[in-house]
């Protein structure tokens, strides 16, 4: 599964993407409580969640959206266009 | 009916009027222009970045003029929306409507204004002479949205 991030969390992470394989369906917070474990790093970046914003194939959802291999998760702080 | 996001800086009024020419039968045009503002706080600002995630912008503009359509009879619309580099006074977002009445035209550009601040992928980070800062969302624009549509 692709997983984008952007703005500060990109700054934050040091990346724009990167390619996770999950075998089982999953929710968003199961997958970021597994990033986290990676290191310091990530910890820090999804320190608080709920300030972030979830998107999977371009469209808005929350953290307890169920996810799967195929899709394209997209992680941001609240969007400033405009 | 045109979603631009692009890095160049442009002039509105050759969006403007080659939009009017494309609706000379319509009644009403309206247009706003959103732009950088020289000072945040009585901090200049040098520059802004701005960040786009292009495929879910274009997706969340399309799927809220969509629902805008069926609210408000329109002839056509227009979204220029810069990414990248923009300097203090230039243009950041334009958006053009056109329709038979002014109210319609108001009404559209307004709600689809209004959805783009807090549903379209773009970020902006202030560049100031000591430092840079990403621009957090104003809890004010969350207000303006109708939840309805």
């Amino acid at each position: 599964m692709k997983i984008l991030y952007f703005a500060k969390l990109k700054q934050l992470i040091g990346k724009s993407e990167e390619t996770i394989c999950i075998k089982q369906k999953k929710k968003i917070s199961q997958v970021i409580n597994e990033l986290k474990k990676r290191n310091d790093i990530y910890d820090f970046a999804f320190k608080e969640t709920n300030s972030l914003q979830y998107a999977v194939n371009c469209e808005y959802v929350d953290l307890n959206f169920v996810i799967t291999d195929s899709d394209e998760l997209a992680i941001f702080p609240p969007v400033s266009g405009g | 009916m045109k979603i631009l996001f692009q890095r160049k800086k442009f002039i509105e009024s050759d969006f403007i009027n080659k939009f009017s020419l494309n609706n000379k039968n319509s009644g009403a045009i309206f247009s706003f222009i959103g732009k950088v503002r020289p000072k945040n706080q009585n901090n200049k600002v040098l520059s802004i970045d701005i960040e786009l995630y292009e495929k879910m912008a274009h997706f969340q503009i399309k799927k809220i003029i969509n629902k805008l359509m069926k609210k408000y009879f329109i002839d056509d619309y227009l979204v220029v929306h810069r990414y990248g580099r923009v300097k203090p006074r230039e243009n950041i977002v334009l958006i053009v409507v056109a329709s038979q009445h002014r109210k319609e035209s108001f009404r559209f550009g307004e709600g689809l204004m209004d959805w783009l601040k807090v549903k379209a992928t773009f970020w902006k980070k202030e560049n100031f002479a000591n430092g840079s800062e990403w621009v957090d969302q104003k809890e004010t624009d969350k207000k303006f949205i109708d939840f309805s549509l």
